[in-house]
């Protein structure tokens, strides 16, 4: 157990710079994790606790220590690869006690440790097998073994999902984020799926190229990006951007039917972007009101998903593409025109120049 | 129906018969169309592997086999071949020259194949790990292996000259060592071909290695090295086990060439093939002399059915002692 705390981390290779300072503490026993598109530093700032990259400048600290020169074994974290890097020549039982290879324990308790992480994974009789027998999420399992049986400090996952089924994915979701609650450990865990970050961070941190957006719960990220990618990036489907400028009657948003009232956080910036979530976007039969706290889109419908518990509609808007819901899973047909509404206080403000965001747009008495 | 019959005429075998064209809904498929797909690709197989089959059992097979029934004859080249009995086998073992020729092919065998492996793992293993220059040292080591066994056995044979022509006496030399015979003593001159004979191997061996290690994903090193291993255990739990495969087919490779090696030793020595008191013989050169210098086939033939079932013994021993256990 554990605190991580970087400091202006920065990584350079050669003339490139890939990390930029980052800043970040992570608590004892916190699940963080690390979201963003490829090529974003995620995975890079992960090899740097680790002590897999060197840290070209700043400080990372963890425990309190400083271990920017400590080789990985002095560190005492542990790791879980998305080729799960289990040895094809040893035993689960084998690959499972790897992590205790310079451990220094007797063998009964080497024995001991190994069994009882076996348990908790339900690996128990598979422990034989060589793991070219094994599917890919059991493979998944002996790697968190492999990790668990150190005792680590702190726990590392580099996309450990993405070579799995959705279904696996879920499950495997599930089973990492039980197994955080009972072990308690701080945990890094760095993915591209937003879903992941979203269901089993405790505070997800968004990277883009380099820099972090925004740290927050998966609430606060939800509910109040900080900026445009935040938004976009965290959610499904994504959220829905309109550009809109200031009209004599309100905002006006293009694709929707009438002005909106404008919100103070609004004043002064001449071309916005209004973010509304699908969720928060839904069809209607009735024609289009004139309450200025009511967003009122129309435009064609292109396309509807069914997806079960909610239907999506695709509308093409004179603003541009919009997702909606459908109400009551009645869906409009494809080439009608459609309506949806979302109450202004649901609509997310950004300028359109910075992709800053200014903030919710409240509702007015 | 025909196609229906020609169609189940074969159990086991998955086809699809076309169905029937809507122009001509009654013809039945002639020839080759009769064929289902999978027939048709078994009949291009065979097509494409008739002739190169055909030039093996002619030059290779047929050859082989009748080394076994020449061994028992005394064939000389001029008289027709008349049936011996194992009469070429008990010269062979009452020859105390084909004994000192045996024990030179295994020594051959066993210092040269370990001492070649090991010598080109190491070089892999730091090759690999080099960037500065990485492809011109990689293409020096392979070099040898390009060049004929004739120019090279001809470069060593100046190296181990007496001084002062020789390079490595001259070597010696300067450090107040004495002038060694090497070619033309009977203890030097085997593990002295041995050098050479190493060296022109060791390029093709560093690149297999180099290739086996870049087979291994570099997370199981990295995974290691969290877990906190040192360089050495992580060579001996991670690399050795995984680079099994790559060193079982060198060492096979590497033991066939060493049983079979002739043009090394027949050119480092031409004055008198074999070195002194044959001290450097190896068995195939020795089946060389018997046939093509004493024309005697049969004698030949019966040697060459010897080096046959030792390459046989000592590779399917090796196969086995390094097979995959599951």
């Amino acid at each position: 157990m554990a605190t991580i705390e970087l400091e202006n981390i920065v990584k350079r290779f050669g003339s490139a710079t890939v990390v930029h300072g980052l800043d970040l503490a992570i608590a004892d026993g916190e699940f963080v994790a690390l979201v963003g598109p490829s090529g974003c530093g995620k995975s890079t700032t992960l090899r740097m606790i680790a002590g897999l990259e060197d840290v070209s400048a700043g400080t990372l600290r963890i425990g309190g220590v400083v271990v920017n020169h400590h080789e990985p074994k002095r560190r005492n974290v542990a790791m879980v690869f998305q080729n799960y890097a289990i040895y094809p020549h040893l035993t689960v039982r084998e690959n499972i006690a790897f992590g205790l290879y310079t451990s220094g324990l007797p063998k009964e308790k080497k024995a001991a440790r190994v069994d009882e992480a076996a348990r908790i994974l339900g690996l128990e009789d598979l422990l034989d097998r060589r793991p070219a027998a094994l599917s890919g999420g059991q493979r998944q399992r002996v790697a968190i073994g492999r990790a668990m049986v150190r005792n680590p400090s702190a726990f590392l996952f580099d996309e450990p999902l993405s070579n799995l089924d959705a279904q696996l994915r879920n499950q495997m979701r599930i089973e990492i984020k039980r197994l955080h609650q009972r072990i308690g450990a701080t945990t890094v865990y760095v993915t591209h799926d937003q879903v992941e970050a979203m269901t089993m961070a405790d505070r997800i941190v968004v990277m883009r190229d380099g820099r972090i957006l925004q740290i927050g719960t998966p609430s606060d990220l939800y509910d109040a990006p900080a900026d445009v990618f935040t938004a976009r990036f965290i959610g499904t489907p994504a959220m829905n951007l309109l550009p809109a400028s200031h009209g004599p009657d309100g905002l006006v948003v293009e694709g929707a039917a009438a002005p909106i009232r404008a919100p103070a956080s609004a004043a002064g910036v001449a071309r916005l972007l209004v973010g509304v979530r699908p969720q928060d976007l839904v069809c209607t039969d009735a024609g289009a009101g004139a309450d200025p706290d009511v967003l009122t889109v129309t435009g064609t419908v292109t396309a509807v998903e069914p997806l079960g518990p909610e239907t999506h509609v695709h509308l093409d808007t004179s603003g541009g593409p919009v997702i909606a819901l459908a109400a009551d899973r009645a869906a409009p047909p494809v080439g009608a025109p459609a309506t949806a509404l979302a109450r202004t206080r649901a609509l997310h403000l950004f300028d359109a120049a910075s992709e800053q965001a200014l903030g919710r747009a409240a509702e007015h008495a | 129906m025909a196609r229906i019959s020609a169609r189940t005429s074969e159990p086991g075998v998955v086809t699809t018969a076309p169905l029937p064209s809507p122009t001509s809904p009654e013809a039945p498929p002639r020839g080759w169309h009769r064929l289902s797909m999978s027939q048709k690709q078994v009949v291009w197989a065979w097509g494409f592997l008739a002739l190169p089959i055909l030039f093996y059992a002619g030059i290779r097979f047929y050859p082989t086999l009748d080394a076994f029934w020449l061994s028992l004859t005394d064939w000389n080249l001029l008289r027709p071949a008349r049936f011996v009995g194992l009469e070429n086998y008990a010269r062979l073992v009452s020859d105390p020259q084909f004994w000192q020729v045996f024990n030179n092919t295994f020594a051959y065998l066993l210092i040269g194949t370990p001492t070649s492996i090991v010598i080109a793992f190491v070089i892999a293993y730091y090759l690999d790990r080099v960037r500065f220059m990485h492809g011109l040292i990689r293409a020096l080591y392979f070099l040898p292996f390009l060049t004929t066994a004739a120019a090279m056995a001809w470069v060593w044979r100046w190296f181990y000259q007496p001084p002062p022509i020789g390079a490595i006496n001259g070597f010696l030399a300067t450090f107040g060592i004495p002038a060694q015979p090497f070619l033309r003593s009977t203890e030097q001159a085997l593990p002295a071909i041995m050098v050479t004979a190493i060296w022109a191997g060791l390029g093709f061996q560093i690149i297999i290695f180099m290739a086996g290690l870049r087979a291994i994903p570099g997370t199981y090193y990295e995974a290691a090295r969290i877990d906190g291993l040192g360089e050495l255990a992580i060579l001996r739990k991670i690399t050795l086990p995984l680079l099994k495969p790559t060193t079982v087919f060198l060492v096979v490779l590497s033991s066939i060439g060493f049983l079979r090696i002739f043009d090394q030793v027949y050119n480092m020595t031409t004055n008198d093939p074999g070195g002194p008191l044959g001290s450097t013989k190896p068995l195939v050169l020795m089946i060389y002399q018997s046939a093509f210098s004493s024309y005697e086939m049969g004698y030949a033939a019966a040697q060459t059915v010897v080096l046959f079932s030792i390459l046989l013994v000592v590779s399917l021993l090796q196969l086995w002692i390094l097979r995959e256990r599951t």
